[in-house]
């Protein structure tokens, strides 16, 4: 047999680009900031995760500068081994005190995270018991342990309880439910109250991925354990700090149990190389600015809640978001991808999901907001979303 | 551009409103008790819609009642491959089918009930997809659209790719059981029509649509981890094409209409009859069975497996009966149902109203089963 090691490589490259699959990220020329250079444009920008603006706050950059001077630019080692720096050890610290938990562990991303606890939490004779709308990481999360998968319909807690109870009949050794905190295709939040009091019911444990929650939903943003008020309740409180906190690194935050538990069983944790200085300083200095400074969350929400009622009311269906995700629903790829490329042409980016990331007939708009846009901002946006809507003949 | 294959039986569904059990070799007898034909009409409505959604496919047909004429009707142009005589005969179908199948058309769109679906599905099997425009006095295979209407929508959605070919059941009564005042509905063949594809989350945010072939796969290989695991369970596998996916990944000579069955490492059994399986089920301690649904009407029992008698099923408890569907044929079949002659245990099976069915590797999702 004669192969061609590395002939699939454009084959199957090639195939996504005639499917228009591929990916073509945009380039971000300067910071990730609410107005942007992109690309040798200036646009507004609704697409990224930076909710609060922290990824150019001054502190964070200055605590970030003073890390490197102090600690250096790398870490040396993985976190096992002679990675872990008091820096480190802080920021877990002032996690699990933000979030009211006994203990936190921090990963290298919120994927690391997932990927690398959830096969070690359920193994071959338990189940996952899954939101069918989870995020991707929690799925490769799935696939990676042997356990059994039960879906239920998203956030549908009658369908849960049925699932909880079939798996309850069937002697699972675990069970684990998971759910994301915030769903990041629509913006929704899950009902964890209503799910952690099931799970307790049936002796299941929790997981809730609280990736577009954490910073954002919650007193001063403490996220989705204590937006419900069952802060430490939640088995494991997973959460990042790539979006609104502005900085990299998946946390965990849940008992001390847990942080032994995870740090001496999850593989990615283990075996990838520690947060350089500047990040763990970054983070420590992002709660900081979330404990002293409670106007950003406010001005989050501010500016959610105005951008809402005017796209509202401009006749444009936002599905059942009720986060600073908005879901400018759109029905056919056609019309979010005219959309979305009218409004870069007016200076507005914000990037169109389509099928396959969500049903063909809910193709949509996703706006992400940012606490740092001015009114002018969203008023020049809106203008953008009306003129759109009508030239694509979603609104009248 | 997709090539249709378009065909009507002129004379289906007549039998219905003057109480036949359907209209083959009774058109005669139907018209002298007052029935009109219908399918014409249910062809007609069906193209109307369908030319309103402006979607181009190239058409071949049959001459006159059997298609051309609806087809010009409703301004579409087409081709005529088969000419009929007037009034057509029964074995024009086959005859049309055999001719659509020689064009390597994409589709076969017919009117009709479950005996134009067998006889079109004896021709074509499973090499090209069918799809029927409902029409007949009965319609208890999965290859119907909902409504005539509806019926464009499925057959645009396959030709501009949204919809993609997967396994179907071909159901229609048992003529011999009927004549001996039985009514009984059994498997005849299973066949392909469009369905909405199912989706695989393969990276962040990005899916990939899965074929019916990689779907099956992934059941197969749950299946088969079960199989090997348990050495000393008899496992029995109910009809269909699912469950000939699993049988043929576990190296056995699954029959697609028939039950069989497989423990320790090879197979113990070949389309079993009733007594065949309660023998079986007596050299063993533990059994579990493998049932799939039939699509879009949902009989998991009493249709199609007869052989599955209230005895069998009393041997086997509820949660060693394994459910498995495609996601794609799961939801588009609302209701799961037990008809297996015993209303007690029927309603045993049917629990609390609803049952957990595999739908991908280690991955099952709860479905609901009718209370009768």
């Amino acid at each position: 047999m004669i192969r061609n090691p590395n002939g699939f490589l454009r084959e199957e490259y090639n195939a996504l680009v005639e499917k228009n699959f591929n990916w073509q990220p945009k380039t971000l020329e300067g910071p990730s900031a609410p107005v942007c250079k992109v690309e040798g444009k200036d646009v507004i920008m609704l697409c990224s995760n930076n909710y609060l603006n922290l990824s150019n706050h001054p502190k964070i950059k200055r605590a970030a500068i003073q890390a490197v001077r102090s600690h250096g630019a790398g870490s040396g080692s993985v976190r096992g081994i002679a990675g872990t720096m008091d820096l480190h050890l802080v920021a877990e610290e002032r996690v699990a005190k933000f979030k009211h938990t006994e203990a936190a562990l921090i990963y290298q991303t919120g994927f690391a995270a997932n990927a690398g606890l959830i096969p070690q939490l359920v193994d071959k004779g338990d189940i996952i018991i899954s939101d069918e709308l989870n995020h991707g990481s929690i799925i490769d999360g799935v696939r990676l342990s042997k356990a059994d998968k039960g879906v239920y319909k998203h956030c549908d807690m009658g369908e849960l309880e049925n699932v909880l109870r079939d798996a309850d009949s069937k002697n699972y050794r675990r069970i684990l439910v998971i759910s994301d905190g915030v769903f990041s295709m629509d913006g929704d939040i899950a009902p964890a109250d209503q799910i952690v009091k099931l799970a307790q019911q049936y002796g299941a444990m929790t997981y809730i991925d609280d990736a577009h929650g954490e910073g954002v939903i919650g007193p001063d943003g403490r996220g989705v354990g204590a937006h419900f008020g069952i802060e430490g309740k939640i088995d494991v409180e997973m959460g990042t700090f790539s979006k609104a906190y502005g900085v990299v690194g998946g946390l965990i935050a849940g008992s001390n149990d847990l942080r032994n538990f995870a740090l001496n069983k999850s593989r990615t944790w283990l075996l990838s190389g520690s947060h350089p200085p500047a990040v763990a300083a970054a983070q420590i200095a992002a709660i900081d600015v979330l404990e002293n400074e409670p106007r950003h969350v406010k001005k989050l929400w501010k500016n959610t809640k105005y951008f809402k009622k005017q796209i509202k009311a401009m006749g444009f269906d936002t599905g059942n978001s009720t986060t600073p995700i908005t879901p400018i629903m759109c029905g056919e790829s056609a019309k979010a991808k005219d959309l979305s490329a009218f409004l870069y042409t007016q200076g507005v980016y914000a990037l169109p999901i389509v099928f396959p990331m969500v049903a063909r007939d809910k193709a949509r708009i996703r706006v992400m907001m940012n606490a740092g846009l001015k009114r002018e901002h969203l008023e020049k946006a809106l203008a953008a979303f009306e003129a759109g809507g009508k030239k694509v003949g979603l609104i009248q | 551009m997709a090539k249709v294959g378009f065909l009507v039986n002129p004379i289906a569904g007549m039998g219905g409103k003057v109480g036949l059990k359907g209209t083959d070799g009774k058109a005669v007898e139907a018209a002298s008790l007052g029935a009109k034909p219908i399918a014409g009409e249910h062809a007609a409505v069906m193209l109307a819609e369908f030319a309103k959604l402006r979607i181009e496919a190239e058409w071949v047909t049959c001459s006159g009642k059997m298609g051309g004429e609806y087809l010009e009707a409703a301004g579409i142009q087409c081709m005529v491959v088969h000419k009929a005589p007037a009034p057509s005969r029964p074995e024009d179908t086959v005859a049309a089918a055999r001719a659509f199948l020689k064009e390597k058309v994409d589709l076969i769109l017919f009117c009709g009930g479950d005996g134009t679906a067998r006889d079109i599905c004896s021709v074509v099997k499973r090499k090209i997809p069918m799809l029927g425009i409902p029409s007949g006095v009965k319609m208890h295979s999965s290859v119907f659209g909902v409504t005539p209407a509806k019926t464009a929508e499925v057959l645009a959605g396959f030709i501009s790719g949204e919809l993609k070919p997967a396994e179907a059941e071909i159901m229609d009564l048992d003529e011999e059981k009927y004549r001996n005042g039985e009514w009984v509905v059994r498997l005849y063949d299973s066949a392909l029509t469009p369905f909405e594809s199912t989706l695989v989350q393969t990276s962040k945010m990005m899916v990939t649509e899965a074929s019916d072939a990689d779907v099956l796969g992934e059941i197969a290989e749950y299946i088969g981890e079960l199989v090997s695991e348990e050495p000393e369970t008899l496992f029995i596998l109910g009809p269909g094409g699912t469950t000939e996916a699993i049988g043929k990944a576990l190296g056995m000579e699954k029959t697609l209409l028939g039950i069989d069955a497989y423990a320790g490492g090879s197979q113990v059994g070949k389309d079993l009859n009733e007594v065949a399986i309660l023998k079986l089920c007596d050299k063993y301690n533990k059994i579990k069975l493998i049932l799939s649904p039939i699509g879009s009407q949902g009989f998991v029992l009493g249709r199609g497996n007869l052989q599955l008698s209230p005895s069998v099923i009393r041997k086997i408890r509820r949660n060693d009966i394994l459910i498995v569907s495609t996601p794609a044929k799961l939801a588009k079949t609302p209701v799961l149902r037990f008809d297996t002659g015993d209303v007690t245990l029927d309603t045993e099976l049917a629990g609390r109203g609803w049952i957990s069915v595999v739908i991908s590797y280690r991955t099952s999702r709860l479905a609901k089963v009718q209370i009768n």
